[in-house]
């Protein structure tokens, strides 16, 4: 019996297997295949692009461009971040229900959050940025607002999964000794979830730092922009300087939360 | 055992505290350097234009507002579609690049505890890929649709391998930690009755790894997702083209028609991947 269900199992996810590789296939059939797809060119800016790959400009005013790049864009991420991690806890708190007194204000607070949480994510920081930009003009505070606003609604949305998933016993513990309801998010369940969401946090400030360097696509300053002038310019080895120092950024801030996680973890 | 325990805590409490004023540097050059300042902000000027831009984009006093005319409708859709095709191709190149070269840039393989055989070439090759990995991940969807718009013409495939670039380096990673926690022994088995590396693949490592290996994809696919429209502002097809040009025409209603089909979208593919991810569970 055990095994008729089973293979039922491996069905199921052999068909989906199928299915994906399907639409996948059908989904090449949308692209007319031919040497039109590729720019005269082309192969020979590809072989230039390559090239310059090995010889990146490392002249003294580009390697100082791109530190003060790499600064705005790196500080664009970390204000983005903290008031990111505001905007979760504002809204994070109501979505996981944990505060509600009875069944139906749970109810009522989780979805309303929970929807707003989910809007702030769909869209993407770009998106956001482009609109901010259009609205309030070319200011950090764009940037910023426009990191902070998906972030905080990815990192809220994390926030009440890991609050709802915290063991009831703990609480109980301190609702039986008389623990008003903040209380007990201020001594249950905020401490339970500490380590978690500062991994995460960390996790998600890698992927600001990559978002902030693109935010200058629509004009505000900071790496991509830089990026984005020199291929304009077609000083592709300038391109590579900069996409180093993103880079090199990147796998800082990845190297220095993967060992906050593990220490945390342990 | 308490040495351990000290140093745990000085370095948790260290990046804590760097973080701190990592953060506050951060504020204080953007207020003091850039001379951001919130009163500017909003000024009475400042408020006037964003009344006015979030007043087009509603289509008040606009004279046809995109959203009554069949054309636009019709468009979106289009586009829509495009877009969607976008994101499946894209999720598609960078799963057959990450399956091509998973295997070397396991831990296990190249060191050769899962498949029992030690090749001289292991570690170099797992250095290779696991250095392409963190490159091609590290460098922004955008910046590489910004360098792969050089070389193809505008059109939803630059957009694809631009994506697809970004999102292989991830796979990759994901998908080699998966094998580097699979049970070694089947594996093991099938190596010492002398199985080649396809066939291992084949028959030890993915029917093992396999429904990771789709959460991961799935879950991809809704970043992907959401992420084609920003491709598409640098030329690449799909909404997000539509978007920079509507932008750059202050057509402001067919933005929100645009960002109404792009949310959609980006529901539809949370539902249908949280759905799937459900059923292979």
């Amino acid at each position: 019996m055990d095994k008729s269900w089973f293979t039922f199992d491996l069905h199921k996810r052999k068909i989906l297997t199928m299915i994906l590789l399907l639409v996948f296939i059908l989904s090449l059939f949308s692209v007319e295949w031919n040497s039109n797809l590729i720019h005269s060119g082309g192969f020979e800016t590809a072989k230039q692009i390559f090239v310059a790959l090995f010889q990146p400009d490392l002249s003294t005013d580009i390697l100082l461009l791109a530190v003060e790049a790499s600064w705005s864009t790196l500080s664009y991420a970390t204000a983005g971040m903290s008031l990111a991690i505001f905007i979760a806890f504002i809204f994070g708190i109501p979505a996981s229900g944990v505060l509600a007194e009875n069944a139906k204000t749970k109810r009522i607070m989780r979805s309303f959050f929970r929807g707003h949480l989910g809007f702030m994510r769909a869209i993407h920081e770009l998106v956001w940025a482009w609109l901010f930009v259009a609205s309030i003009g070319l200011s950090p505070f764009a940037a910023i607002f426009a990191l902070a606003i998906p972030y905080g609604g990815i990192l809220g949305r994390i926030f009440a999964d890991m609050l709802e998933d915290v063991p009831r016993e703990p609480i109980l513990a301190l609702e039986a000794a008389g623990a008003s309801r903040l209380q007990t998010l201020w001594y249950g369940y905020l401490p339970m979830v500490r380590t978690s969401i500062i991994s995460y946090a960390m996790y998600r400030f890698e992927c600001a730092v990559r978002s902030s360097a693109i935010m200058s696509f629509v004009g505000i300053g900071g790496l991509g922009y830089q990026i984005h002038l020199s291929l304009d310019d077609l000083h592709y080895n300038e391109v590579w300087t900069f996409v180093f120092f993103l880079i090199f950024l990147v796998i800082i801030i990845d190297a220095w939360s993967n060992q906050l996680r593990k220490r945390l973890v342990r | 055992m308490t040495v351990r325990k000290r140093r745990k805590i000085t370095f948790v409490t260290a990046s804590v505290y760097a973080l701190l004023l990592l953060a506050a540097a951060s504020w204080l050059s953007i207020f003091s350097f850039e001379k951001a300042s919130l009163t500017t902000l909003f000024s009475e000027q400042n408020l006037l234009h964003t009344g006015k831009f979030f007043k087009g984009l509603f289509g008040i006093g606009e004279e046809n507002p995109a959203f009554f005319s069949k054309e636009s409708w019709e468009n979106a859709f289009n586009l829509t579609v495009e877009t969607l095709i976008m994101s499946v191709m894209a999720t598609g190149f960078a799963t057959i690049a990450a399956f091509l070269t998973v295997v070397p840039a396991a831990r296990n393989v190249a060191d050769g505890s899962l498949t029992l055989a030690k090749k001289w070439h292991g570690w170099i090759s797992f250095g290779i890929i696991r250095g392409g990995y963190i490159f091609s991940r590290a460098v922004p969807e955008l910046v590489w649709a910004m360098i792969i718009i050089f070389i193809f013409k505008p059109g939803i495939l630059p957009g694809a391998i631009a994506l697809a670039l970004h999102n292989f380096g991830i796979l990759g990673k994901l998908c080699a930690e998966v094998i580097e926690d699979l049970e070694t022994r089947p594996v093991r088995n099938l190596a010492s009755s002398g199985a080649s590396r396809v066939q291992i693949l084949l028959y030890g490592v993915l029917p093992a790894a396999l429904p990771r290996f789709l959460t991961y994809i799935l879950y991809r696919w809704e970043v992907i997702m959401r992420t084609t429209i920003v491709v598409g502002f640098v030329g690449a097809g799909g909404l997000g083209q539509q978007f920079k040009l509507s932008m750059s025409f202050f057509h402001y209603t067919d933005i929100t028609l645009l960002l109404v089909f792009y949310l959609i979208l980006v529901f539809a593919a949370d539902f249908i991947s949280e759905k799937a991810r459900y059923l292979i569970k």
